[in-house]
């Protein structure tokens, strides 16, 4: 029996890019684009359902390329990532629900997640979207300061997130998700403490938040180039991060990963897919994939994405098989992203080594971040490794830990 | 003299570093059809990639011209090329000492310089014929006639005929043949006697085992003959001699007065020494030419494997490079910072930088040099004297009564404009200048007294960039002189790191030290602690910096389940991390030990 299927569905449109957006996403599309956008996607959940997911001839169904028919194959999360899906009309998603609906098996429990800005939904939307089967929302706020936001570029403000939570509490939404983000250009401790009461204050289910990554040729990145903007010390940041940590552990919220935090019960199920080599279909524009050790990435450029898909041809641009090591070194450095860390023993039973002799080299530097408190490392009473974690500290230098591994 | 002899013209050329001495090499050998145009390239000039592209001679290579000159008889012109740079002096006056005549290469738009001049008072030591020719004429600033002016004022020989000539493309190349045999003359020698053979060149052949290249001054020699090399006493069988035409071709006998190769299934350049003078075993020579010396080196510096480089690798490299080069000394010795390696000896830093550079080129190596010192005498409290070329083998200042340092002769040849300058800078060197000529209205030489350890590290460059170019440098050991110089350790998280000790004059120690300090800085990473550099003089510390702890390095966001982007970050923050050395806790990475080093304009 396999396990259970992810699916990540990319909905490249947004009412504008944010100064720190790198995503694949485009503004000010008109509804004939969008539609057109929405039949590839169906086009391609088809292709998929016959395993034509990794280039080649479609043939006969199920053969050829590696990627087996996914017909049927159960699958308990479904993620609409953006760019901004809540763009999309309440008739797009149905098409698209129906679509995975007749080709996967979606299990009674699904975790369906819609990205939705704040601002851009209304109270019908929601409700369309509860009916539909979408379970669990979440909105990217980034943060309750209007100073903040503006530095970001975003298009709501504080109000708008009040509202946008109040609205999908009343569509009847029992599981939302709040994006924030810290280490902004003039954030002080304040601000971020005050942003932290405020979405407490709302109660949702799940927070994430992250650290703002500053990526080359965003607008952001030109105004720290030019000095516009100051970038926040690394100081700073790291000060943000562990008191937020503390902060939203004291209101209740277990942290399961680098970023994310959740009352009890609602961790996001789609995510931790990524963290321990589950498998997950990418789906539309720029979409990454996770399938039978296959790992592959869709098209980037809109009209080609379309023109492919509409010739009856797969989206997929780029496709890997992982060799054992590669697999191995995912599985380390992914699942040190998560709090509880990496089981060994199930390392040991994947791969048939155990991770400390297949690690052997790295093992002197490994006990040094151990030493100097940035790693934890449980053994069992035979001395055998048992688990591997990041300590609170190890999580503000993980990069340095997981290159150890790949 | 045998009336062949009448016939042979043995010369070099003399010329500045970029004055087209290979470029008018291969126009003679064009122009007496030795080599067609065509072959030019890959035959002629393709043996070391490393002296085309820095556009030196490094080694010696010498070519047999046949020419029909316009008196009608045929001569035999040997070109016994030249080093052309201050290191190899010693092989350029045993070069020199194989010819009757020198071509003299003064460019038209730059005029003679110290490096021309130091090999034209070596020809001259040598009873040389100096034959000059004024190049480059094609170019716009050429002034030939200021540049015949200065020869005759400053080498004080007559330049009126001077040929006019542009080795690059190609003009009056016959003027030079002709006063080639015109003026330089045939070899004498004498025929019947015992043999005599100057070696100016050696190299090793996979096949052939050691090439030495010689002329012959008395006798001759032939295949079967059992050669006595006269200063090393050894003896051996030849097997081939001919000449190069250019290319190797064998001839039943070479000569008096003529200019070729042997063969002798000899193991090592060093048993073939350049300066060395061959005989026959049975009927030896009374004595050996004048002027063999057995080269030292004056430089010396560690090379060590990097990271992920086999010890065993380096080794055989360095053996293969000494095969071929009797200056080049190896050692193995040990560093506590970088483990297992070598202590190389050198004739100067471009000798060294060369070595270096086919190490990681030719044998695909890679390695970390340490800083390049020269040889001190150590003279200890009870009266014994130690010779320290290793900074960190230097006893403890309880046991030493005081230490010597080598110090040079430079003659610096620059315009006059840069005098100022260079004043200041030989004076911040510590040089003493002995006295200044103006050799004509804008041309002046300097002549200092500088200890050797100052003009190792960068005071070429610095002399370069101060005048554009224009000043050069001609140095030369002069004698042991106290000094008052200390050892300066670098201290990196508290812990010395051996490969980065240097010995400094201590009037320059606090500068220095400073300056490694800022160095290091610039290129240590962030580590998860601050990491402070300190320069150090026994416990005194007189220089320190910080690289500061960096507080994060994670990447928060790991989108849309895109891992293969997180792993491409990964391994290119693992491969950077390759290229560094780890020094106890703190990782350092190779250009640190380039970096030091490093001249700065700034500074």
């Amino acid at each position: 029996m396999k396990d259970n299927l992810g699916v990540y569905i990319h909905i490249p449109f947004c009412v504008r890019k944010c100064n720190y957006c790198d995503f694949t996403s485009f503004v000010g599309v008109d509804e004939e684009l969008k539609n057109e956008y929405i039949k590839c996607l169906l086009n391609q959940i088809r292709q998929t359902a016959c395993g034509r997911m990794v280039g080649g001839d479609c043939g006969v169904c199920g053969e050829g390329d590696g990627i087996p028919a996914l017909q049927g194959r159960r699958v308990d999360s479904v993620f609409f990532g953006g760019g901004t899906p809540s763009l999309l009309s309440p008739v797009q998603m149905e098409n698209i629900m129906v679509e995975l609906r007749r080709t996967f098996n979606l299990t009674e429990d699904c975790e369906i997640t819609m990205e939705a800005n704040p601002g851009t939904v209304t109270s019908w939307q929601l409700r369309e979207y509860r009916e539909l089967g979408v379970n669990r929302l979440s909105f990217g706020v980034q943060s309750m300061e209007a100073e903040m936001l503006a530095v970001l570029g975003r298009i709501h403000g504080e109000r708008e997130a009040a509202d946008s939570m109040e609205m999908a509490r009343k569509a009847g939404f029992d599981n939302v998700n709040l994006d924030l983000m810290f280490g902004i250009p003039g954030q002080t401790q304040e601000y971020w403490q005050s942003t932290l009461r405020k979405i407490t204050a709302l109660a949702p289910e799940h927070i994430s938040f992250y650290s703002l990554q500053v990526e080359e040729g965003t607008p952001i990145y030109n105004d720290i180039k030019f000095g516009r903007l100051t970038p926040l010390s690394e100081e700073d940041d790291r000060r943000m991060y562990h008191r937020g940590l503390a902060y939203l552990r004291e209101q209740g919220y277990h942290q399961y990963e680098i970023s994310n935090g959740a009352k009890a019960g609602r961790e996001c199920r789609h995510n931790v897919k990524y963290w321990t080599l589950q498998e997950y279909v990418g789906l539309g524009l720029s979409a990454h994939g996770f399938v039978n050790g296959i790992r592959y990435s869709c098209d980037e450029d809109m009209t080609r994405y379309i023109k492919t898909v509409q010739r009856g041809e797969s989206p997929v641009v780029w496709s890997h098989q992982n060799t054992l090591a590669e697999t191995a070194s995912e599985f380390m450095f992914t699942g040190l992203r998560l709090f509880r860390g990496v089981d060994l023993k199930e390392f040991q039973n994947r791969f048939g080594i155990s991770a400390e002799r297949m690690y052997a080299g790295e093992m002197a530097e490994l006990n040094r971040f151990c030493q100097q408190g940035f790693l934890s490392i449980d053994k069992e009473e035979d001395g055998a490794f048992s688990n591997m974690r990041l300590t609170e500290r190890g999580m503000d230098i993980s990069n340095r830990i997981m290159a150890l591994f790949v | 003299m045998s009336s062949y002899q009448k016939y042979i013209r043995n010369f070099s050329i003399i010329a500045h570093i970029d004055h087209g001495k290979s470029t008018l090499a291969d126009r003679l050998l064009e122009a007496t059809g030795c080599v067609s145009t065509r072959e030019m390239k890959e035959q002629f000039l393709d043996n070391m990639d490393l002296e085309r592209e820095r556009g030196i001679t490094i080694k010696l290579q010498t070519t047999r011209l046949v020419y029909q000159a316009k008196d009608g008889n045929e001569y035999i012109l040997n070109l016994i090329d030249t080093p052309g740079h201050v290191d190899f002096n010693y092989e350029v006056s045993r070069s020199l000492a194989a010819c009757e005549g020198a071509v003299l290469v003064v460019d038209a738009t730059q005029g003679v310089e110290a490096q021309t001049l130091a090999n034209v008072y070596l020809a001259l030591d040598e009873d040389l014929e100096i034959v000059p020719v004024i190049n480059k004429i094609d170019l716009l600033s050429a002034r030939p006639e200021e540049a015949k002016a200065e020869i005759e004022e400053v080498i004080g020989i007559d330049a009126q005929d001077a040929p006019l000539i542009s080795a690059k493309e190609g003009i009056n190349i016959q003027d030079v043949l002709e006063a080639i045999v015109d003026r330089v003359p045939a070899p004498q020698g004498n025929p019947e006697g015992a043999l005599k053979a100057l070696i100016f060149d050696s190299y090793y052949d996979n096949y052939k085992g050691v090439v030495i290249y010689a002329r012959i001054m008395d006798g001759s020699v032939k295949k079967g003959d059992t050669i006595l090399m006269m200063n090393t006493k050894k003896k051996y069988e030849v097997t081939e001699v001919g000449v190069n035409a250019p290319g190797q071709v064998p001839v039943a006998e070479l000569g008096t007065g003529s200019v070729g190769y042997i063969c002798a299934s000899i193991k090592q350049v060093s048993d073939a020494r350049v300066g060395d003078t061959i005989t026959l075993a049975d009927n030896p020579a009374d004595e050996p030419l004048p002027g063999y010396k057995k080269v030292q080196p004056m430089v010396y510096c560690g090379i060590y494997p990097a990271e992920g480089e086999k010890y065993e690798n380096v080794k055989d490299a360095l053996e293969k490079l000494q095969v071929n080069d009797a200056a080049f000394l190896f050692e193995p010795e040990t560093s506590t910072a970088l483990g297992f390696g070598f202590r190389c000896g050198f004739l100067g830093l471009l000798h060294m930088e060369i070595i270096v550079e086919r190490l990681e080129r030719e044998f695909d190596l890679a390695i970390i040099t340490t800083s390049p010192s020269v040889i001190y005498r150590v003279v200890m409290t009870d009266g014994s004297v130690r010779m320290i070329q290793n900074p960190s083998n230097l006893p403890t200042p309880q046991e030493i009564d005081h230490i010597e340092e080598p110090v040079v002769k430079a003659d610096i040849m620059l315009p006059n404009e840069y005098v100022g300058s260079i004043m200041e800078l030989c004076q911040d060197r510590r040089g003493k200048m002995t006295h200044m000529e103006y050799l004509t209205e804008t041309r002046v030489v300097l002549h200092y007294e500088m200890p050797l350890n100052e003009v190792i590290y960068d005071f070429f460059d610095a002399l370069k960039s101060k005048t554009r170019g224009y000043g050069s440098l001609d140095y030369e050991f002069l004698r042991y002189e106290r000094s008052n110089v200390v050892k300066m350790d670098v201290l990196l998280n508290k812990s010395l790191v051996d490969a980065f000790s240097m010995i400094v004059h201590e009037s320059k120690a606090a500068a220095r030290g400073r300056f490694v300090c800022e160095k290091l800085k610039e290129v240590i990473p962030m580590h998860q602690f601050e990491v402070p550099i300190q320069a150090a003089i026994g416990q005194k510390v007189i220089a320190r910096e910080t690289v500061r702890a960096y507080r994060k390095d994670v990447l928060a966001k790991c989108y849309g389940g895109d891992i293969s982007r997180k792993r491409k970050l990964l391994e290119k923050q693992k491969e950077g991390k390759k290229r560094m050395r780890q020094f106890g806790t703190v990782e350092v990475p190779q250009e640190a030990f380039t970096a030091v080093l490093k001249y700065d304009d700034n500074k």
